[in-house]
């Protein structure tokens, strides 16, 4: 069974502690939404919003990305499959040059 | 490689797996060490490179009458022609830049810092030694992200306010070494995120063909090296590009902007974005020009290891020369343009635009339109959540700065942040997804076409491949409409020939900026005065 998706709070929480893990502290912004006006940095609750959103979205939609296994019906055979296909940092360097 | 050929098709697919196999192994090991050079179908390269190919004789052009007119609209192939006949020196083409800056750069801002004692001094030692090549003498603009010796190398953050570094950029000591003379160092979007601002977000930078209004989007992170470029305030320069920051700023200003392959000018000394994928190169005035600065720029360094061991540089000058035949201008190499579906569709002026662009470069021999699909899964795989997978990039290497100081990082602290948050598991799978897109990239878009239009330069910068961003058209309101054809590893010599080939036959990248306004002139303006401010939502959303 799926867990049940973290309330704000909670994503608070985890963005804190996860940051303050690091060694990074988010009240070095300033407090509430406005921005410092000096330096246009945001404040710390508009901050933590757009952090929430991204933990929502793209770390939990790559968490859930499954490598497609094409011609693969069995999905026990596609999830196997799918652990094969190698992670690389810099494809053009990796290509599989076409002979002409 | 075959002589005579351009060199994407001419690879050895056994020989480029082997690297990759060893790459891998050098990177894991965090060891900066030499890779055998790759073999190509037709044996070992012979290199094919001139001893010095800064001195090629397609390197010189003689100068249109227009530009005999004035030094400083003169292409770099121009000007070393003049220089080279000694009709033109160093220092009256400094002075000429130094001029106009002083008249148009209070308006346009596109500079950080003008180094005018400097070049004036590397301008008169330029006069007295001998030639170098086509670059001799060259004034070039220089992003503030490229580190400059003993010269405040900014990234246009208060992180580096203070920064002088100790060496020249490897890109810069290549320019320096073909004869180049550094004019200045040029703004960009802070830590090369977005359009020109303040490291708080105001806007700076302008448009050289909207001087009066900061609106308009003069493109980013790369703006002051394409307005200097376009505002006739620097023969030619550099930029990074990491999303867009070198197409998007030449497509906004009607200049010609080259992205390598990635390791195809080692990244060494360049303040990082996301070192996967910061490339750099040329903003220029046209496919000559930037054959030039990246045959100056290119090639295997030992402080970047991607950039050992790859094919070696071909004759990019070459390559941009235009080819005749009976005279017509003919494709050097013949060529299968791709065009995926809807990149020419509607009635906007873009669409006209690229239309003509199409209908012209169908009319050059050599020249075959085919249409393909965009591959499975584009969107998906291109899109914002796995574009998303470059920000761990940016975290790491600043981590010491987040912690000590967050608002340092000004309106641009929030992808930052972003790619601290973002797991081991997801980076990684962001890594597998590459290659996804990667092989449907090869063999859903290049088995059909050796070329293929684009409308996004991201997909190629996740990938590493080519893009070269060039001039097509106008808006009725005389802005530049520009377009970017993306290539096969290493494919830099036929981006360059086709393009070439194109503005053989059109004059759209002759096209130049009217000066601000003379009220203007000579005036600082003040960043503050009525000009749009970007917030740190606008700059997570817009961040390359």
């Amino acid at each position: 069974m799926a867990p049940t998706p973290p309330t704000d709070a909670e994503l608070n929480t985890l963005i804190r502690a996860r940051l303050a893990a690091l060694g990074i502290d988010l009240d070095q912004l300033p407090p509430g939404t406005a921005p410092d006006p000096q330096t246009g940095s945001p404040g710390r609750d508009a901050v933590l919003a757009s952090l929430r959103s991204f933990v929502r979205g793209t770390v939990a939609t790559l968490a859930a990305y499954q490598l497609p296994t094409p011609g693969v019906t069995d999905p026990d055979v596609a999830r196997a499959l799918s652990q094969q296909r190698v992670p690389v940092l810099y494809p053009s360097i990796s290509a599989q040059g076409r002979t002409s | 490689m075959t002589p005579g050929q351009p060199l994407d098709r001419s690879l050895d697919r056994r020989a480029f797996l082997a690297r990759a196999a060893a790459l891998a192994t050098a990177t894991a090991a965090g060891a900066a060490v030499a890779l055998p050079p790759v073999a190509t179908a037709a044996g070992p390269t012979t290199g094919g490179r001139r001893k010095n190919p800064l001195d090629h004789p397609d390197a010189y052009v003689r100068p249109r009458p227009e530009a005999l007119a004035d030094p400083t609209e003169l292409t770099i192939a121009e000007a070393g022609w003049l220089i080279r006949a000694g009709r033109l020196t160093p220092e009256q083409l400094v002075e000429a830049y130094l001029d106009r800056i002083g008249a148009y750069d209070g308006v346009y801002q596109a500079f950080n810092l003008v180094l005018t004692d400097a070049a004036r001094a590397a301008a008169r030692d330029a006069a007295r030694r001998p030639r170098r090549g086509v670059l001799h003498g060259i004034p070039l603009a220089i992003k503030d992200n490229y580190y400059t010796e003993g010269v405040r190398t900014t990234a246009n953050s208060f992180l580096f306010a203070d920064f002088v570094p100790p060496y020249d950029a490897t890109a810069v000591a290549r320019l320096k070494a073909g004869g180049a003379i550094v004019l200045g160092k040029t703004q960009m979007g802070p830590l090369a995120t977005t359009r020109a601002t303040t490291p708080a977000g105001v806007v700076t930078t302008v448009n050289a063909w909207a001087p009066t209004n900061p609106n308009t989007d003069p493109g980013g992170s790369s703006t002051g090296t394409a307005t200097a470029v376009a505002g006739r305030m620097a023969t030619s320069g550099i930029g990074t590009q990491t999303g867009g920051s070198i197409t998007a700023p030449s497509n906004a200003q009607n200049l010609t902007g080259l992205k390598p392959t990635m390791g195809r000018v080692s990244a060494a000394g360049v303040i990082p974005l996301t070192y996967t994928r910061d490339h750099p190169g040329p903003l220029a005035r046209d496919a000559k020009d930037a054959a030039i600065m990246l045959t100056a720029m290119a090639g295997g360094d030992p402080a970047d290891p991607r950039s050992e061991g790859l094919p070696d540089v071909p004759d990019l000058i070459e390559a941009a020369t235009p080819v005749r035949r009976g005279g017509r201008v003919r494709l050097r190499w013949n060529t299968r343009v791709g065009v995926p579906p809807t990149f020419a569709s509607g009635t906007s002026a873009t669409a006209l635009a690229r239309q003509a662009y199409l209908a012209q470069l169908a009319e050059i021999p050599g020249v075959t339109l085919v249409d393909v699909p965009l591959p499975e899964g584009w969107s998906q795989l291109t899109g914002g959540t796995f574009n998303n997978v470059r920000l761990p990039e940016r975290s790491e290497p600043f981590m010491p700065y987040l912690r000590t100081d967050l608002r340092a990082f000004g309106v641009s602290v929030t992808s930052w942040l972003q790619g601290a948050l973002m797991g081991g598991n997801e980076f990684i799978t962001g890594q597998r997804a590459k290659l996804l897109l990667l092989e449907r990239v090869l063999d859903e878009l290049f088995d059909a076409c050796d070329v293929v239009v684009q409308t996004d330069p991201v997909p190629f910068d996740i990938l590493g491949l080519p893009e070269i961003a060039f001039p097509i058209g106008a808006t009725a309101a005389g802005l530049p409409i520009g377009t970017i054809l993306g290539g096969l590893p290493y494919a830099e010599d036929r981006l360059l020939s086709v393009v070439a080939a194109y503005q053989a036959v059109t004059d759209w990248h002759l096209r130049r900026p009217a000066d601000p306004p003379a009220a203007l002139a000579g005036a600082r303006r003040a960043p503050s005065e009525a000009a749009p401010r970007l917030t740190a939502e606008q700059v997570a959303e817009l961040t390359q």
